[in-house]
Parts: structure tokens; sequence; C-alpha cells
């Protein structure tokens, strides 16, 4: 770079009027005020390196008053080791080679560093020799505060878990963090450019139409709760928060998205809203029971007496007796939902394996006459504390079920034995048959009420009861199952931990 | 059979007080365990059934549990107070009266309970049963 005779006459005094008349004069003024006014440090030095000027911002970034360093070597502000460098440039100076700005470090006055860009033109005489240089050197520290700020920025965006993404205002994605590629699966590299509408479902497309409306009018949108498609096509449910990104000018050039996987927090309040229904269920069918169970009741007394005075060979004996049966269904079904109540024995010191033992004895003939083979393994005889009629139907509605998955017969294993579980030691009942198994979709749904895999012959109870049973013991119940030929068949597993608990003691109804 | 043996083959009849504020259950239960062979005594409350009970020294007391004035559970404590060696069984048709019998247990009382509906037939193999 090149800048004509700012101060080719150093010793001539910037105040004093030259021969060239006023016109000439007030120039020089002119470039001195403006060279004091600057902002960046400004100084000029001769090919020797001596500096020869200096203004006022030089002063204030680099701490020497102009009568200080006027004289001096430029060394005084340059760093050791970028000493030789400082003197390869003047020979390039001298020889008249142009010199590209550059990056370094100058040291203050009071020894601290400061970043410096610093751009060198040649002075030259009337006759076109070089004979020294300006330097402008430009403060970068505030930069580099700037440029540091904006990389942690950035590093943080990038370390979010949230997916964090901008759009300009024809919704075509600009920036994509990993939290984005994490949560959507698309790479920045591969989504960058396309439109945002890629992980908007088709039928929210409508949405986006909206959110844009409002970014142009520059409204911002506060967790707004939706659903977004993956790359695998998989929705997520996500709640979004999206700001306008203004311009200098303020104008809204586009939208900052952020956006918060929300699938286990929808899962969470499914299972609630799930809970809740089942708890109103539970409510309304105490309070009907009473008015369906005693009716019941009274009928099928009747029934019954009226049967023991039909004559026996008789047509009324026969459709008492089918009445009766009937009768038998629905106060099946009414026991095990309305009238299903919490067993009334206090909990009490039970060995598990005689009362599988006891469940056993009782399919005892079903067993045999199916042909199934029963195999025990008790690895372990402790005793629990458990109500004992509640376990009795939790172990004989799973063994029921395996049964009914082995109508060609089969094996039944069942085991025992002490396990160290994460809320404390307990014991593990595992009950295996080698059934039909049931189905990986329904296996999901199978501790659901109501849910039943048998058809008619299901109440879709038994399963559901032994999970609330299990459950208010403190324990947990899990299940496996594979209907793959040759091995399929079904494994249920019962942890009871030992220690009994404390809710049941206290807040017992 | 002359009255005095009638009345000797009723003494040795076991003898099963039957209460309910239903009284269509009451009243069939009490026919159906005259056909089983039982003498039976029916009471509509636990006042009246105590009354009774204090005449007729039942050997069984079967008892519905939610009953106004006196439920169930209290007309039970009372009952094997008076009558140690009485068989008590509960019967009840709805699900929230664990509380009812936990105020029993507190109490030091435990007894027998089985779901409305019950089938006659298991009923009175249940009150023939040893247990």
């Amino acid at each position: 770079m090149e800048l004509q005779v700012l101060k080719s006459e150093p010793d001539m005094p910037l105040s004093a009027p030259g021969k060239s008349g006023r016109t000439d004069i007030d120039t020089r003024l002119h470039f001195a005020a403006l060279v004091n006014s600057s902002n960046d440090p400004i100084l000029t030095k001769d090919l020797d390196g001596r500096i020869l000027s200096w203004n006022r911002a030089a002063a204030r970034v680099f701490g020497y008053e102009e009568n200080e360093i006027v004289g001096e070597s430029i060394l005084r502000l340059i760093p050791s080791d970028f000493h030789q460098a400082e003197n390869e440039l003047l020979r390039r100076l001298k020889v008249g080679e142009t010199i590209d700005p550059y990056e370094t470090t100058w040291t203050r006055k009071d020894g601290a560093d400061i970043p410096v860009l610093v751009t060198v033109y040649h002075v030259r005489n009337e006759t076109g020799d070089v004979i020294g240089a300006s330097k402008i050197a430009c403060d970068l520290s505030e930069r580099k505060r700037n440029d540091e700020s904006r990389f942690r920025l950035a590093a943080i965006v990038d370390s979010a878990d949230d997916a964090i993404v901008s759009k300009d205002l024809n919704g075509i994605i600009s920036t994509w963090n990993e939290g984005a590629h994490r949560m959507f699966g698309y790479s920045a590299e591969e989504i960058i450019g396309q439109s945002i509408l890629r992980i908007v479902p088709d039928e929210l497309r409508h949405e986006e139409d909206e959110i844009l409306r409002k970014l142009r009018a520059g409204e911002r949108i506060d967790h707004y709760e939706t659903t977004r498609r993956k790359k695998s096509g998989e929705s997520v449910d996500v709640s979004v928060t999206i700001s306008p990104i203004r311009n200098g000018a303020g104008q809204v050039t586009g939208a900052s998205k952020i956006a918060r996987d929300i699938s286990d927090r929808k899962r969470i309040e499914r299972l609630l809203i799930q809970s809740e229904k089942l708890a109103a269920t539970g409510r309304m069918a105490a309070t009907i029971a009473h008015e369906i169970n005693n009716p019941l009741e009274s009928v099928m007394n009747l029934i019954y007496l009226a049967r023991q005075h039909s004559v026996v060979e008789g047509k009324v004996h026969q459709y008492l007796v089918t009445a009766e049966e009937e009768l038998e269904r629905v106060s099946h079904i009414a026991r095990q939902t309305l009238g299903y109540y919490k067993d009334t024995g206090s909990p009490s010191e039970v060995a598990l394996h005689a009362l599988i033992e006891n469940v056993l004895a009782v399919y005892n003939s079903r067993l045999t006459a199916l042909g199934i083979s029963v195999d025990l393994q008790f690895n372990d005889l402790q005793k629990i504390v458990v109500s004992k009629g509640e376990m009795l139907q939790v172990l004989s509605n799973i063994i029921a079920n395996a049964i009914d998955s082995m109508r060609d017969g089969g094996s039944l294993k069942i085991s025992t034995r002490k396990v160290l579980g994460s809320s404390g030691d307990g014991i593990q009942t595992v009950i295996r048959d080698s059934g039909t198994g049931i189905k990986q979709e329904h296996l999901e749904r199978i501790f659901e009420p109501f849910f039943t895999t048998k058809g008619d012959l299901g109440t879709g109870i038994g399963l559901w009861v032994a999970r609330q049973l299990v459950e208010r013991r403190g324990g947990q119940i899990s299940v496996a199952s594979s209907t793959e030929k040759e091995s399929s068949g079904t494994t249920i597993t019962i942890f009871l931990p030992l220690a009994f608990p404390i809710s049941r003691l206290t807040t017992e109804q | 059979m002359d009255g005095a043996d009638s009345k000797e083959q009723q003494r040795s009849l076991p003898k099963v007080l039957v209460v309910d504020d239903e009284r269509r259950i009451a009243d069939t239960l009490a026919e159906i365990l005259e056909l089983a062979g039982f003498h039976v005594m029916v009471a509509y409350d636990g006042w009246e059934a105590l009354d009774q009970a204090a005449r007729f020294h039942p050997d069984y007391l079967l008892s519905d549990v939610l009953m106004p004035q006196m439920n169930g559970v209290e007309l039970a404590i009372a009952i094997r107070k008076i009558y140690p060696a009485a068989r008590i069984l509960l019967f009840s048709g709805q699900a929230g009266i664990s509380n009812i019998l936990l105020e029993g247990q507190r109490q030091g009382f435990e007894f027998e309970l089985v779901a409305k509906p019950i089938h006659p037939t298991k009923l009175i193999e249940l009150l023939k049963s040893d247990d």
C-alpha cells in the first residue's frame, strides 16, 4: 500500500505555514487532525526503525506518551521473539516491497501483550524514494474477546442435548448443531440448504406456514409442543422455542429454533393417564360391585332353590341347570373384576416353594391330562413375608396361563432362588413353559386389564391382577416370550424383596 | 316322628346364624342351608343378630360385612367374645371393605372372608369342611 507524502519532512512543524500557500497548509492540518483523532494507533518510523510520530490512540493503547517514544526504536513495542521479523520487514520496506496487513502481538509500556492487526504504508519523498513507513496498528483485544466468546457459544451450541437450528424466512436451514444431528438423524452437511419441511410430518406442514408468518411479524414462539419426523421416518415428540433473528437494522432475516426431545415425558404422561383411568375404573368397580354382586347372590340362591324343588328329569330342571351355568359365567367375571378385593389375612412368613406346590396340586389333574411335565428347582427355601392369599392368586394365574398355552403337552419349569436386587435382597421365581408363546406385539400389553390372547376363554384380568399384587408387595414381574417353532414358550419372572414395603404397613386401607 | 324326636334331632343339627341386610339373600340362604341339613336362624342387622345369638347359641355365624348400624366385623368380634367356639364366615360383594377388616385385625381378630356371589354348593362345602 502506498500513501503519498503524509509526513515527508518530519522536522517541519505542522502548524507553521509552508511555502506552498494556505490550501496546502490546511490539507496538512486536516491530515494531522485526522491522524490524531483516529481511533486506531498510527505511527510513522524511518528506515532505521526509529519512531517519528505517534498519535493519541497509540498513546492510549500502548501507554507511551508521544514525548517518551518519539525517537525511540520501534523494537520497544515488539516482543524480542519478533525482532528478527521486524528487521526483515524493514529490509523489505527499503526495497519498496508491498507488505500485506498482518496480525501480531505488540507490547505495552506495562509489559502486557496487545494483539494487533498491522497495516504498513510506505512513506516516500517527492522524488518517490521510500524514506520510512507509517503503521496502523489496529487493537484486536476486543475482537479476540468477541471471537473467544463466539467460539465458546459455538461449543455450547454444539454440545447441547437440544437441537439448535437456524433457518431463513423461507424455511431453508442455515445451521444445524450436533444435537439436531442426534435428534433427527440428518448430519449438518446433508441438511443445510434444505427446507425445514424435511423434518415436519406431512400432516403438520400447515404449522410451518403459521410459524413463518409469526416470525415475519417478529413474534417469538415459546415451548410449542409438536411432532417432528426423523430421517428414519420415526416420529419424535418435541417442545420447540422459535425466535426471530434480526440483522443490524432490526429486520427479521431468519429464525433460531431450539427443539427438545420430550418423548420420555410424553410416554410418562401417557402412562399416568392410563393409570389414572385404571384408578377411576377401580373406584367405579368398587362402587357398583355391591349393586351387582348382591343381586347375583340372590339370583344364584333362587335358581339353586328352584332347581332343588324341580323334578330332576323334567324340562324345568334342565332350564335351571343351564341358567345356573350361565350365571356362573357372570359371577366369575364379576368376582374377578368388581369383587376383586385384597386378601384379608395379614401377611405372614411363607415359603414360596410350598405355595407353588399347593397351586400345582390344584392343577395336578389338568397337568397330567395334557401330558405336561413339571420340573421344580427350589434353590432357596427361605421364607418370605407375604399375604398368602395374594401370592396364591398370583402363582395360580400364571400357572393357569402356562397350562393354557400347552394344549399339546410340554414342560413347565419353576425355580426359586435368592438374588441380590437393586433395592435389597429378594426371592426370584421363574415360571417357564414350552407353550405357544406370546406374539411380540401382544407382549407389551399383556399386563393391561381386559387384554387377553385367549379370545372368549380369557377375561384379561389374570396377569393384570398378578402385577398389581406383586407390585403392592414391592416386587416386580416381567415377561419374556418366543413364538418361534421348536423354541417357543413364555417365561414369567417375579422378584419379591425380602423386606416388606413400609408403605403397606402404614397406608393400608 | 313325634315332637320330642324332632326337637332332639333339631338340637343335634349344626346351628347357623345367617345375617344380611339384603333380606332376599338372608332368606334364600336360610332355605338353602336348611335343605343342606343345618338348623338356621336369620337376622337382618347386627343388633338383631346378637339377640338371636343369645337365644340360639349358634355353631356358625355367616354374615355380610357392609351393613348399617353394626358391620359384619363388629358383629363377628362380639360373637367371638361370647361364643369362642362358633365358627365365623364373612361374605361380601364389595371391594372397599379392607379398612373394616383391618380395624378388626388391629383389635386382634381375623375372620375368613368369601366373595359374593358364592355358589350355594360351595358355601355348603365350606361350612361342612372342618377347617
